[in-house]
């Protein structure tokens, strides 16, 4: 093997090149992938893939009695259709969600202020108690007779 | 988390020369492993609840399945089902050996379909078994009654083994968590409750085993536990298509795992035995054949398998030389290696060896791939994409916390944790692509989710808690139950019993780990954390309880329909007209309708049908969906050509049921373009506006397509309402626009009660009557028989006839 290599290089002359690995290669941190995963999540729960096949409009409109049009976020009745805004909208929820239970588990670690863990504590638990609320609130919107 | 990482760095810059100081059994750093109190387990005590949790979970998780048992009757659900339900009929009543062989005629006519060739047998299989232990221990039972059954006790199975892999993820706790969500939500629901007798039924559960027992060896890095894998494997390979995501999934881990520096003679032994057993056992089921070695979809697998080999011999090779040596080699020798088997997997398709990816598949990776090129997949509304309501309502609040799950994965990070990582970002895309995948995303949902939520330490806390007042409820029994304390350590009970008959305090003779308390912390704030925590997971069951009970539990053969006084109404039309079909047609009629029937249609029909559910074959469906678009003569022409003796359509204007064949239309138009497009165009079906209206306003062609005068034939003499006019369709809200018309070739055999099945009868060919238009007039030959004058009845011979005047003379 060296000498398949030694009698190339009689006749070549080796250029000097400097080659230097870029320093943004290298194995991205644990963190780094996640916050990637979450922003994918973000994506494919707010439809995106349906978004793109499908090409609903961002918001609909409707006519009312007096032949006004008027904006409409949801789309009513149909588990398998939504707005473009509807979808990101209830993504950004999920996402809110799971953020929350993250800052309910930074908490735990020791060595904070009394204060800080307070805080920390009430926004998580706000976070998950919002959005897990307002997507009640959109799912009523969307299917008026959810949960009667 | 910061040693977990700072581990991984150096061996993911230099794989080189940190696989050499790899060892075999690795141990993980005590901060990153959860299930260390597992084993804790003197008395016993924790055994019996976790079996009794998981019974409760079982028994949960098959009530909650039964609503349509309870609402309708015992009685197969939809479309696939009919057609197990009719396969697994047919082997419990002839043999195995002739369901294998059967080449069922009543299908597909004139083609007919090789059954035992084309079907994944686990399922018959499975409920067969059944069928055969329950008589032979002399319990009878109808096969009906197991196939109806089947996927709610399956559902039990499936709690258990999420429990087994989530506990080998994480900890028990964890995953007593996880089987009590995969019990209840509905995206698995949807696929299981009682009498959905399909493959997913039982391949979930085949699924999560498979991965339980995956994950367990490479934990163990044992052939025992990897050959189990490979059965298990197998059983999944014998049960349903979704295989090919195990297959991919498994070697992806392991790729992934040689790829950040995790490399190790486990995954090896692992891998190699899994990979070699499982593939020659996969290759044992008829339908799957050659496929393991020939497809794209399993290339990866033995791509994967090549590159562990080459990278578990550079191993043995750099134990073997100095590091200079080495470099030079490695380089090489990868460089080789990975050209020789682009080279020759690329040589090997283009020669047709290896086939390229099947369209379902690589509808997948391009996502508009099957709306252009195969309708067919398009029309099936669970392989619509996914909106966020679909997430919602199958997942519900799992949908937010799985993530932060994902995040405790990725934060404490091991060799079967990338696995789960991996799982639920394929999971999460592909669920994306397809309404129907979210099945394969729930349970790593479930997984995950528990993960966070036994995390937390305010659950912990409230759980710990818990078990200790359980522990010391259990003491209290035992010190009364059991006086003489038979096999029980003496002085430690005795020590109990002194200090219990005075003040009942027991002390707690495990060692919990005790939460760290923060003193200075307001316990109100904690226990409101928690209690809202309670509460969103009690509106998850009552959730998944709603959704089951509404959305999952019909049986889409028998409707219900409820009046303003509440009152309940069961419309039959579908087993009226089967059991009509049934009856009064002769045994070997061929029935022409939608693909989507054909199943029922031999199910409970028993009659052959042209095309069916398994879409095999394109150009056929496509002549059918000809037949239903062209207009009556036309139409007829096709139909003598497939020997149709009736038609079927299903018609839901009368009561408003809007699954019917005018709403699935457009597709019978696509499909047929796709295969005719010189005869049929999609765009002749709507109005210049680009409408599909059936009003008057729609376009001709439409009117006079055979679906629609099918659909509508005698509709316009009937007026449900008074506020409406005749012909009025509820389905859509419109006067239809082709009212009163006739049918030539046809002629209506059959309307069920509600209109929703209509079965037509096509005529034998008229005689041919004369062509009043012909330039030559062709003579005719006046009948011997013709009459003359008017009301001439007959002649009778020797009739005297009377003239004035004149006496009777007899005429000569």
């Amino acid at each position: 093997m060296e000498c398949a290599f030694r009698s190339l290089f009689n006749v070549l002359e080796c250029p000097d090149l400097r080659l230097k690995r870029p320093a943004w290669f290298k194995q991205p941190s644990a963190m780094t992938v996640f916050f990637i995963l979450l922003g994918s999540y973000f994506l494919v729960t707010g439809g995106v893939i349906y978004d793109v096949i499908v090409e609903p409009p961002s918001i609909g409109s409707t006519t009312d009695h007096m032949g006004r049009s008027k904006p409409v976020a949801f789309m009513q009745w149909r588990i398998n259709g939504q707005y473009i805004m509807e979808g990101l909208a209830s993504s950004f929820l999920f996402t809110m969600g799971a953020v929350g239970f993250i800052i309910l588990d930074k908490t735990n670690i020791g060595l904070m202020p009394k204060l800080n863990r307070i805080i920390m504590i009430s926004i998580g638990s706000a976070c998950i108690l919002l959005s897990f609320f307002t997507l009640r609130i959109f799912m009523k919107i969307k299917m008026p007779s959810y949960m009667n | 988390m910061s040693n977990v990482t700072k581990r991984n760095v150096p061996s993911a810059t230099k794989p080189s020369t940190s696989a050499a100081a790899q060892k075999p059994a690795k141990q993980e750093p005590e901060s990153i492993v959860h299930s260390k109190n597992d084993a804790h387990d003197p008395t016993g005590v924790k055994t019996i609840l976790i079996v009794a949790c998981l019974g409760c979970i079982w028994l949960i998780g098959f009530a909650s399945r039964l609503f349509s048992v309870i609402r309708y009757e015992s009685i197969i659900h939809e479309f696939d089902p009919w057609f197990n339900y009719r396969a697994t009929y047919h082997m419990v009543t002839t043999s195995f050996y002739e369901f294998l062989n059967w080449f069922d005629e009543r299908a597909w006519y004139p083609l007919g379909r090789i059954v035992g060739g084309t079907v994944y047998p686990g399922l018959m299989i499975t409920s067969g078994g059944i069928h055969w232990l329950l008589s032979n221990m002399n319990i009878t039972i109808h096969i009906r009654e197991i196939c109806v059954f089947l996927a709610p006790f399956f559902s039990g199975l499936t709690a258990i083994s999420t429990y087994l892999l989530t506990k080998e993820l994480w900890s028990q706790g964890a995953g007593l968590f996880a089987a009590a969500f995969i019990g209840i939500v509905p995206g698995y629901i949807s696929r299981s409750v009682a009498g959905s007798y399909d493959n997913e039924g039982i391949a979930i559960f085949a699924l999560m085993f498979t991965y339980y027992l995956w994950i367990k060896s490479v934990k163990t890095g044992r052939v025992f536990w990897a050959i189990l894998t490979a059965l298990s494997y197998f059983y999944m390979v014998s049960a349903w298509g979704g295989y090919v995501f195990i297959i991919n999934l498994i070697p992806l881990h392991v790729f992934v795992l040689m790829i950040i520096g995790r490399y190790s003679d486990r995954i090896y032994v692992a891998y190699s035995v899994f990979y070699i057993i499982g593939t020659i056992l996969s290759m044992q089921i008829p339908f799957v054949g050659f496929q393991p070695i020939r497809t794209s979809e399993h290339m990866a697998a033995a791509g994967t398998f090549a590159l562990i080999q080459a990278y578990a011999f550079l191993n043995y090779l750099k134990s073997k030389l100095s590091a200079k040596e080495f470099r030079s080699f490695f380089i090489f020798a990868v460089t080789l290696a990975a050209g020789v088997v682009f080279a020759g997997v690329v040589a090997l398709t283009y020669f047709g060896y290896i086939a390229p990816w099947s369209g379902r598949f690589y509808s997948l990776w391009d996502t508009g791939y099957a709306k252009i090129h195969i309708p067919i997949i398009t029309s099936v509304s669970e392989h619509q994409p996914t909106t966020w309501t679909s997430f919602f309502f199958d997942l519900h609040i799992l949908a937010c916390i799985f993530p932060a799950g994902v995040w405790f994965c990725i934060k404490e990070l091991n060799d079967e944790r990338v696995f789960i990582v991996l799982y639920a970002v394929f999971a999460s895309y592909f669920a994306g692509v397809m309404v129907r995948l979210i099945l394969t995303l729930t349970p790593v949902v479930c997984i995950l989710s528990a993960i966070a939520l036994s995390n937390l330490n305010l659950v912990v806390q409230i759980i710990e808690i818990f078990c200790h007042e359980i522990n010391i409820f259990f003491r209290t029994l035992e010190y009364y139950l059991f006086d003489e304390n038979i096999g029980q350590d003496k002085s430690v009970d005795k020590e109990l019993k002194d200090k219990s008959q005075y003040d009942e305090k027991v002390p707690r003779s495990f060692p919990l780990s005790k939460p760290q308390q923060d003193k200075n912390l307001n316990p109100n704030l904690k226990t409101f954390v928690v209690i809202a925590l309670a509460v969103l997971l009690v509106l998850f069951a009552a959730h998944c309880t709603w959704v089951t009970s509404n959305a999952y539990s019909s049986p889409s053969i028998v409707l219900a329909t409820y009046s303003e006084s509440g009152q309940r109404q069961i419309i039959d039309d579908f087993r009226e007209a089967y059991y009509w079909l049934r009856k009064n047609t002769q045994d070997d009629a061929r029935i022409m309708s939608w693909w989507d029937y054909g199943y029922q249609i031999a199910g409970m029909g028993n009659r052959t049908t042209l095309v069916d559910n398994n879409t095999w074959n394109n150009s056929h469906i496509a002549l059918v969906g000809k037949a239903m678009s062209s207009n009556e003569s036309e139409a007829y022409k096709i139909m003598r050509e497939l020997d149709v003796d009736y038609v079927l359509v299903i018609f839901g204007g009368l009561i408003g049921y809007s699954g019917d064949d005018i709403n699935k239309f457009l597709w019978m138009v696509r499909i047929a373009e796709g295969e005719h497009p010189k005869d049929i165009r999609e765009s002749d079906y709507f109005t210049e506006q680009g409408e599909f209206r059936v009003d008057a306003g729609g376009s001709k062609t439409l009117l006079n397509c055979l679906m629609y005068k099918l659909s509508y034939y005698r509709f316009g003499e009937i007026q449900v309402d008074y506020r409406t006019p005749p012909g009025f369709d509820r389905t859509r809200n419109v006067e239809i626009g082709n009212k009163n018309f006739k049918l030539e070739h046809l002629e209506e055999a059959f309307t069920s009660e509600h209109w929703i099945v209509r079965i037509f009868r096509v005529k034998e060919p008229s005689n041919r009557t004369p062509n009043k238009d012909l330039l030559r007039k062709i003579k005719r030959n006046k009948s011997v028989h013709s009459k003359k004058g008017k009301k001439r009845q007959g002649v009778i011979k020797n009739k005297p006839v009377v003239v004035k005047g004149k006496s009777a003379t007899i005429k000569k």
